[in-house]
């Protein structure tokens, strides 16, 4: 068996996060005199955001992370990616990981696309030495042509994608993570950068996906991991993986 | 793909420092802040400058106002204001700069795995340039005009290494404090208002009478100027490297506090942002 690159042991991540009620003074009232106590700060609402995971991920595996919206996908990403701390349980890692979530940010809107692109490459791969040459690559596959030069506040968000992911696919990773990179991409360019994608997954160790295209699923990926209220509920192969998650709908519509 | 054994990251619930990298670290805060001192910049006429004379001016004004119409009686009043009045721009400016940090790069943050104290560093270290060149300019032409009385020049590096850390630390935690309580950067606002009246920066402390000293004695920001004043105005080895002390050791007590706080509220920053 090849090696596993990420081991995720009894992991659990729970934010005491407060949550915001709308309240008046008449309610705060009543709550006083039914229970005094209410008046004590509390120590926030506990959201469960991931519960007793067990996962490992091995070199060579192109995992399928699949779940309906709100179920925890990315904040596990964040987990692996080091974002998030867990509350307990551990985390192995073994080599760099690279996670891209929403690449469409410009870091500075007063300065271009090239300028941003310079930074960019500075906050991504700060190992490398020499980034001239990657970055004149990244920018003539981008396509942006004259707009390079233009102030990225002007930017519209297809033209920001385009910059963002040319820059984030230039370098495989040890694991990388690529959480519903495609959004905002135009359908040709969209097709421009998959192709790159298929590249870097495949000198990339293990790859971890989150999306919600069948299609993409399966021309990516040969392994699935079905995610549900901080739970895995399936991990196997992607055919049957979709099936079953497919099969979710009256669990998931209650 | 070649895999380093070495670099093997464990992550648990308490460590904060794993798979951190200096090097890497460093070169971004770099890179970020040229983008921020480049962005700033740009378009204007004056560029670099306006950071210069926003002190240079305060300093003129306070100095005509309190040395010459007010006429406070401090010898060499001049040298007296510059060692107080430069750093505390410096502090106040830091807070007010820093306190959003963490709140406005949150789309940042999210996307790609840089630490968010690279976008605070950033902004420390640009506030600190600018520092160095408002406090060589203004030091410089008052050496030249009036004559430099005070301690040896190249101590100064000590004082502002303690109220770059100490700044740092107070950045840290008011810019985590901003995510969760959003009116933080107007209280800082007003606390920054009044405390300019509250710290011995244009007078000394000796002018406070006896009841209200305790004023300055809980107030961290006037440990870290001190050492400039003693240094620059009224150089004294002994009082020197005791203020020196206490404010490195202020410096590491608002360090340790801020990492703690941002320990315990790590998740929920980037749960927020």
């Amino acid at each position: 068996m090849s090696e596993a690159l990420v081991q995720l042991e009894n992991l659990n991540l729970v934010l005491r996060a407060s949550v915001h009620r709308p309240w008046s003074w008449r309610d705060v009232f009543v709550r006083t005199l039914k229970n005094p106590l209410s008046l004590w700060p509390s120590a926030g609402d506990r959201l469960p955001i991931i519960q007793d995971l067990n996962l490992e991920v091995f070199a060579g595996d192109r995992l399928a992370l699949v779940g309906v919206n709100g179920v925890g996908k990315t904040s596990l990403c964040r987990c692996i990616a080091g974002y998030y701390r867990p509350t307990s349980g551990k985390i192995r890692i073994k080599g760099r990981v690279r996670a891209l979530f929403d690449v469409a940010v410009g870091i500075q809107p007063e300065l271009t696309g090239r300028e941003n692109a310079v930074l960019l490459a500075e906050l991504l791969f700060p190992e490398e030495k020499d980034k001239t040459q990657m970055i004149e690559q990244a920018l003539e596959f981008s396509e942006l042509g004259n707009f390079l030069d233009v102030p990225f506040r002007l930017y519209s968000t297809g033209m920001q994608t385009r910059l963002g992911l040319s820059m984030a696919a230039l370098r495989a990773s040890d694991v990388l993570i690529l959480d519903e990179v495609f959004d905002g991409a135009d359908l040709f360019f969209r097709e421009k950068i998959a192709a790159r994608m298929r590249e870097l997954v495949r000198d990339s160790g293990a790859v971890i996906f989150v999306s919600h295209e069948p299609e993409e699923i399966k021309e990516v990926c040969n392994r699935l991991v079905v995610f549900h209220q901080g739970k895995i509920l399936f991990d196997g192969a992607v055919e049957e993986g979709l099936r079953f998650y497919r099969g979710l709908k009256p669990l998931v519509q209650k | 793909m070649a895999l380093v054994a070495s670099s093997l990251v464990r992550r648990t619930p308490g460590d904060a420092l794993s798979g951190f990298n200096a090097t890497y670290f460093w070169r971004q805060v770099h890179a970020v802040t040229v983008a921020n001192l480049k962005s700033r910049y740009r378009k204007t006429v004056a560029g670099f400058l306006w950071v210069v004379l926003n002190p240079v001016i305060s300093f003129g004004v306070q100095g005509l106002v309190f040395g010459r119409f007010l006429k406070i009686g401090v010898d060499d009043y001049l040298l007296f204001l510059v060692s107080g009045l430069i750093p505390w721009i410096f502090l106040s400016q830091t807070m007010e700069m820093c306190t959003p940090v963490f709140a406005v790069s949150g789309p940042l943050m999210k996307s790609f795995s840089v630490s968010p104290l690279v976008y605070l560093s950033a902004q420390v270290l640009d506030n600190i340039i600018n520092f160095i060149a408002a406090f060589a300019l203004v030091l410089t032409a008052l050496a030249i005009y009036y004559g430099y009385t005070g301690g040896p020049v190249f101590l100064v590096v000590l004082p502002f290494l303690a109220i770059c850390w100490g700044a740092f630390g107070i950045s840290w935690l008011l810019a985590t404090l901003q995510v969760f309580f959003r009116d933080t950067r107007f209280l800082i606002r007003f606390v920054v208002q009044i405390g300019f009246f509250l710290t011995p920066v244009f007078y000394p402390p000796e002018f406070i009478p006896e009841a209200f000293r305790w004023f300055v004695d809980v107030n961290p920001l006037f440990y870290l100027i001190s050492p400039f004043q003693i240094l620059i105005h009224d150089y004294h080895g002994g009082l020197f490297w005791q203020a020196l002390l206490k404010a490195f050791f202020v410096s590491f007590l608002i360090n340790v506090f801020a990492s703690w706080v941002w320990r315990r509220c790590r998740n929920l920053v980037y749960f927020y942002v």
